[in-house]
């Protein structure tokens, strides 16, 4: 999914899973838990809405999975682990899904969870969510008691539980009281390790520990968003501080313990500090070249590998600064996608403008022009594309700049509108998730229309049993997308955030900000 | 002065109507699709088109329009997209805060500017005057964001006198309410008080010139009732049309500060609202911006009778 939704940018949050807590490695080995305290926590901006059938913008998202809890989610590895389920099985034709609910988990109202409830969040969920697409494959749910509910399909899908993890457009549960409740529109009631506290938009919202939380006694303890959940702290605060220097300003004088997005260039100010520290939080999303191929001559798969063929990434990486690793791939390592050093990905890195003239050539190009669109709004877009602009002028194009705000622009990628054959945006979660998740990213931002090959590889990707053929299956898909310069993938991309080392407990799992398992250690 | 009341009124009339239809073009003049912004990154064409159906713009222009002033007459001003409240309540739950810092920075421009400008008057050509008028020319001069976010730095980082950010409502404590408020006040007034300062000097620099000073002096008036009333009180009504330019700039300047202090204030919220692209929000801001600042105006004019009484509209 686009992490670059417009509603995000609004909201100041750049990415999902925009910040994780530390490994804190000043922390002493002997350090115990300790519960109480309030923990201060500088945000961007405040959440719109904290109705997870909707929420795509990080900001929200930093509250949603404190809150609520899905059936299934991701683990510390990125794979499936039951969190709201006991267990969930697939049956052997993959055309039908059971979930056996664990017993006596509460809402934040008291009620205990059943199977009414899911089936009521689900059908809410196809009614108002974005994402209900995902969804469509449901012939009809089944509830035979409390603690069973079933999903039956309409066609196998091998994948549903790949859906069902999601960590945005969330598949939370809310209680069936919520179920007529339009978007945006819910109590925010969930069975997460946190109730909604105070709540002023544009200024704090307060998260309160839920004593009557009912944790995963099954797991050991935190795995990623699952797992066994143990809340320290008593509440925890988020103040929304929009610009970054009174955000470290905040942190260094101890008013806040931990503050999100800290722009490279400002991270000396934290590490000067003996108290306080700086966090990369990586990888959190990819950044990508956009290519328009339904607009003018980006429409002709030689000038879009022309293109790709002049892209030195070391020169863009270079110039954005940030934190960021070369990866030719749309997964990140050590996810069940990543295909490493498997395959080869000549389309990757290939800074050769004399190739991009060899291919210019035989697109028979005459000197037209080229439009970059980019916006004022992300310096780092705009970096990437002057640099990318320059990288087309030495391989012999013609190419002109056009900075529009990035509300304008991100519309215009993703409905493929507007005059420009090249822009750009990062993708987030969708490379932790696999090809599934990626599918309406890959068609819509690039404007692919009528490729059979791709259409075939996702064929075969949703019908192959294994995870193997479903790896083989996204090897062609990538080969399609990268190989044929729909998108350029320039590097898989983190975030920083800094921290009060007063802040313990925290694994480095980059993953959406999760408030259990932290505390504040009192001596620090 | 009801006559001259009713008079401005009627003015304004034709003035908010423009600002109306001001207000509902932004819809059209702006790029970008509120419907898809609404529907979500991953929605349908089918999904947009529901969208736009709900929010009226599948409908012709004129119709639009007409729709917007018939729930203006009725007094809705819209309900925020992104808020998923009334334009009238998002206002109504951040009007404190921006009142308090455009209030305090108002109170703190007068008496410092007034004074200032009045000593520059009094001291013309001499190095008091160098000194007031070079103070004033930085203070119209230094990017207002720069030196708030220095004064973040120096007041809160390196001295710790005052919190960094954020706003504590004056029912929690008038000190805590205070101490939120008195940089970000400080900040804004900044410009303020070099411009009512210049304005001010000139304005006296006007009145004391002029014979009947002369007069007073030479019938042996003090220097403090020669210069306090006499000059003041004439050179009153230029002073008088710039506090409704202080007003105006109090608030409109309040947009980069409340961003810097992270208040929440209406500036954040049209901020806010721009970058989402939430029409129905910025259209009911912008609005009501333009009945306050057409209310300041009317309270200018209004001041002039009392500050002069040689002024009359009729």
């Amino acid at each position: 999914m686009a992490l670059l939704g417009r509603r995000d940018f609004s909201r100041g949050a750049l990415a999902l899973g925009a910040l994780a807590l530390g490994p804190l490695g000043a922390m002493p080995a002997h350090a115990e838990p300790k519960k109480g305290g309030t923990l201060i926590y500088a945000s961007v901006s405040g959440p719109g809405t904290l109705d997870p059938h909707v929420s795509s913008s990080a900001v929200e998202l930093e509250v949603i999975h404190n809150v609520f809890e899905g059936l299934v989610a991701l683990d510390n590895r990125n794979a499936t682990r039951p969190m709201l389920a006991s267990k969930a099985t697939a049956s052997a034709d993959a055309r039908t899904y059971t979930f056996e609910l664990r017993r006596g988990v509460k809402f934040h109202t008291g009620e205990e969870l059943t199977s009414a409830d899911v089936k009521a969040s689900l059908e809410r969920y196809q009614r108002v969510s974005p994402n209900a697409g995902n969804l469509a494959g449901i012939e009809r749910y089944e509830t035979p008691d409390p603690y069973t509910f079933i999903i039956h399909l309409k066609a196998p899908n091998v994948v549903l539980l790949d859906v069902l993890k999601s960590p945005i457009f969330p598949f939370m549960i809310l209680p069936a009281s919520q179920k007529d409740k339009p978007a945006r529109g819910i109590d925010v009631i969930g069975t997460g390790p946190f109730s909604l506290g105070e709540w002023v938009k544009d200024s704090h919202l307060v998260i309160k520990r839920f004593d009557g939380y009912v944790p995963d006694t099954s797991a050991p303890g935190r795995d990623g968003y699952a797992g066994r959940k143990t809340v320290y702290v008593d509440q925890v605060r988020y103040r929304f501080i929009p610009e970054a220097t009174t955000r470290i300003a905040a942190l260094q004088t101890g008013e806040v313990q931990l503050a999100s997005s800290i722009p490279t260039e400002l991270r000396e100010r934290i590490e000067q500090r003996k108290e306080l520290a700086v966090r990369e939080v990586f990888p959190v999303g990819g950044t990508y070249v956009i290519v328009n191929s339904q607009y003018g001559l980006t429409a002709n798969v030689l000038i879009r590998q022309a293109i790709a063929a002049a892209i030195d990434i070391t020169e863009i990486t270079d110039a954005t600064g940030g934190v960021n690793k070369p990866n030719p791939w749309m997964s990140f390592p050590n996810t069940p996608y990543y295909l490493g050093e498997s395959a080869p990905s000549p389309w990757y890195d290939v800074k050769s403008p004399a190739k991009a003239k060899e291919l210019l050539k035989k697109a028979g190009y005459k000197n037209e022009k080229i439009i970059i669109e980019t916006n004022s709004n992300y310096q780092w877009m705009r970096t990437t594309m002057l640099v990318v602009a320059e990288q087309l002028k030495r391989a012999g194009m013609n190419v002109d700049v056009k900075v529009v705000d990035w509300t304008t622009n991100a519309a215009h990628m993703q409905q493929g509108t507007g005059e420009w054959n090249l822009s750009t945006t990062l993708f987030g979660p969708d490379h932790i998730l696999g090809p599934q998740q990626w599918r309406p990213m890959i068609y819509a931002f690039p404007s692919i229309k009528g490729n059979d090959a791709l259409d075939a590889a996702y064929k075969e990707f949703f019908a192959a049993p294994d995870l193997e053929q479903r790896r083989a299956a996204w090897l062609k898909i990538q080969q399609q997308v990268l190989g044929n310069g729909y998108m350029i993938k320039i590097a898989d991309s983190g975030r920083l955030s800094g921290y009060s080392k007063r802040l313990m407990g925290q694994t480095d799992y980059p993953g959406i900000l999760q408030l259990w398992d932290v505390w504040l250690d009192p001596a620090g | 002065m009801i006559r001259l009341t009713l008079l401005k009124l009627l003015q304004a009339v034709p003035v908010i109507l423009i600002v109306s239809v001001l207000a509902f073009l932004l819809m059209s003049l702006l790029p970008g699709d509120p419907a898809v912004l609404i529907a979500g990154d991953q929605a349908t064409p089918e999904a947009i088109e529901q969208v736009r159906r709900n929010l009226g713009l599948d409908r012709p222009f004129l119709e639009q329009l007409g729709i917007w002033f018939l729930h203006l007459l009725q007094g809705q001003f819209g309900s925020s997209l992104m808020l998923n409240q009334t334009v009238l309540s998002a206002m109504a739950e951040r009007l404190p805060v921006t009142l308090s810092l455009a209030g305090l920075s108002i109170a703190i421009t007068l008496p410092i500017g007034i004074f200032a400008g009045s000593v520059a008057a009094y001291y013309r050509q001499s190095w008091v005057d160098s000194l007031v008028m070079g103070v004033a020319l930085l203070g119209v001069s230094i990017p207002g964001f720069w030196i708030a976010i220095l004064s973040v730095i120096v007041f809160s980082v390196i001295l710790g006198w005052l919190p960094s950010s954020g706003y504590v409502p004056i029912d929690q404590g008038a000190i805590e309410w205070l101490r939120s408020m008195i940089l970000p006040a400080i900040m804004l007034s900044l410009f303020q008080i070099g411009f009512l300062a210049r304005m001010t000097r000139s304005a006296m620099l006007d009145v004391l010139s002029q014979d009947f000073i002369r007069t007073a002096r030479s019938k042996g008036l003090s220097e403090w009732v020669t210069v306090g009333k006499h000059a003041f009180r004439n050179a009153l009504i230029l002073v008088i049309t710039t506090m409704g330019i202080l007003v105006s700039t109090a608030i409109g300047g309040s947009v980069v500060i409340e961003q810097v202090f992270a208040l929440p204030g209406i500036g954040r919220l049209v901020v806010q609202g721009i970058l989402a692209r939430d029409y129905p929000l910025v259209q009911g801001v912008m609005l009501i911006y333009g009945f306050a600042f057409v209310a300041i105006n009317l309270a200018v004019d209004l001041l002039y009778t009392v500050a002069d009484p040689r002024v009359r509209y009729d």
